[in-house]
């Protein structure tokens, strides 16, 4: 499946990765939910190197849709809450 | 919904506000290169003003710096003048500058990741803006518009979601940028208002008594320095002639 880092680029992960993915998604949005920084820093991190080592790089000039979009790495607690705002997730 | 759809609707949101009207491909084929364009334009601005506001506040740093270490000197003078008063308030202004000073190195480096980031993603839109030139051309002069329109759906949904990704990383850097010229702006007034003074020609009362102990401190330390030059018979004869 192709996944996209923002600003970062795309990379090709196997499918086999998919549920890793998800399980690290839902711990992560634990942490948005629960302020939880260091938690929050770490997940982040765990599910940004797992597409960037399992997956392999898009050559540039390649124009394809993603299945999946994450955030890029420096992405702060803060504005990981704002994005989940009007989401039911967290209060607007 | 988890970070993962979240993002992907955010990026997609994006998208679909820069590509939304299909009507004709060979338009709408032209009408996404347009679009690609001016916001590779957009995003060579971003950097250019990046880099101004940050060249600003570099200035900025390397001065207050510098009136950190000129005020515990004339703080220091004052101190030997007998001047406690004149000290007490060199060092409240040289606290002034150190606090202003606190944290604008972490904004600067924050800034430069920033740079770099919007340069790596200048240098993949142009990539693809080539590709998508190429395969543009090539849809056109081969393809009647029915099967036209089923060939570029993929390129340029692919296509818009690169630019909802750059799109989002430009306004990060702007709102980035606008920060910073906040700061610049603060610390401008600061030194307008002579609380962040660069005493090298400023005007203020407490300026011009803390530069007269500097200067008569260096008038002293060089007629010291004259009258140890001079040979003792001739110190002699001086008070006479």
């Amino acid at each position: 499946m192709i996944i996209r880092i923002t600003t970062e680029g795309q990379f090709n992960l196997p499918g086999s990765f998919v549920d890793e993915l998800n399980e690290i998604d839902n711990e992560l949005v634990e942490a948005v939910e629960a302020a939880d920084r260091s938690s929050y820093d770490r997940l982040l991190k765990k599910m940004l190197d797992l597409v960037r080592e399992k997956g392999s790089p898009l050559p540039i000039d390649e124009i394809v849709e993603s299945d999946l979009i994450l955030p890029e790495s420096d992405l702060t607690l803060e504005e990981a809450q704002v994005l989940f705002v009007g989401e039911g997730l967290l209060p607007g | 919904m988890g970070m993962l759809s979240r993002m992907s609707t955010i990026v997609k949101s994006k998208m679909n506000r820069i590509l939304d009207s299909a009507e004709n491909p060979n338009e709408t084929l032209d009408f996404a290169y347009e679009k690609q364009l001016e916001m590779l334009r957009g995003v060579k601005r971003g950097v250019v003003e990046m880099v101004a506001a940050k060249r600003r506040i570099q200035q900025q740093a390397t001065s207050l710096q510098a009136n950190v270490t000129r005020l515990s000197e004339q703080a220091g003078q004052a101190m030997e003048a007998g001047r406690e008063d004149l000290a007490r308030l060199a060092l409240q202004r040289k606290q002034v500058a150190v606090i202003e000073l606190q944290g604008l190195d972490e904004q600067i480096a924050g800034m430069e990741m920033e740079q770099e980031k919007l340069t790596a993603a200048e240098q993949r839109l142009q990539a693809k803006v080539t590709a998508f030139r190429t395969k543009k051309e090539i849809i056109k002069a081969q393809y009647t518009a029915a099967q036209a329109q089923v060939r570029i759906g993929s390129a340029l949904s692919g296509l818009s979601e690169e630019m909802g990704d750059i799109s989002l990383a430009v306004e990060r850097a702007e709102t980035k940028t606008a920060n910073l010229r906040s700061r610049a702006g603060a610390i401008d007034e600061l030194s307008q208002l002579g609380v962040l003074n660069d005493f090298s020609g400023s005007q203020d009362p407490l300026s011009k008594e803390l530069e007269a102990i500097t200067s008569a401190q260096s008038v002293e330390d060089e007629l010291a320095a004259l009258k140890s030059a001079l040979p003792s018979a001739e110190r002699k004869q001086l008070p006479g002639a």
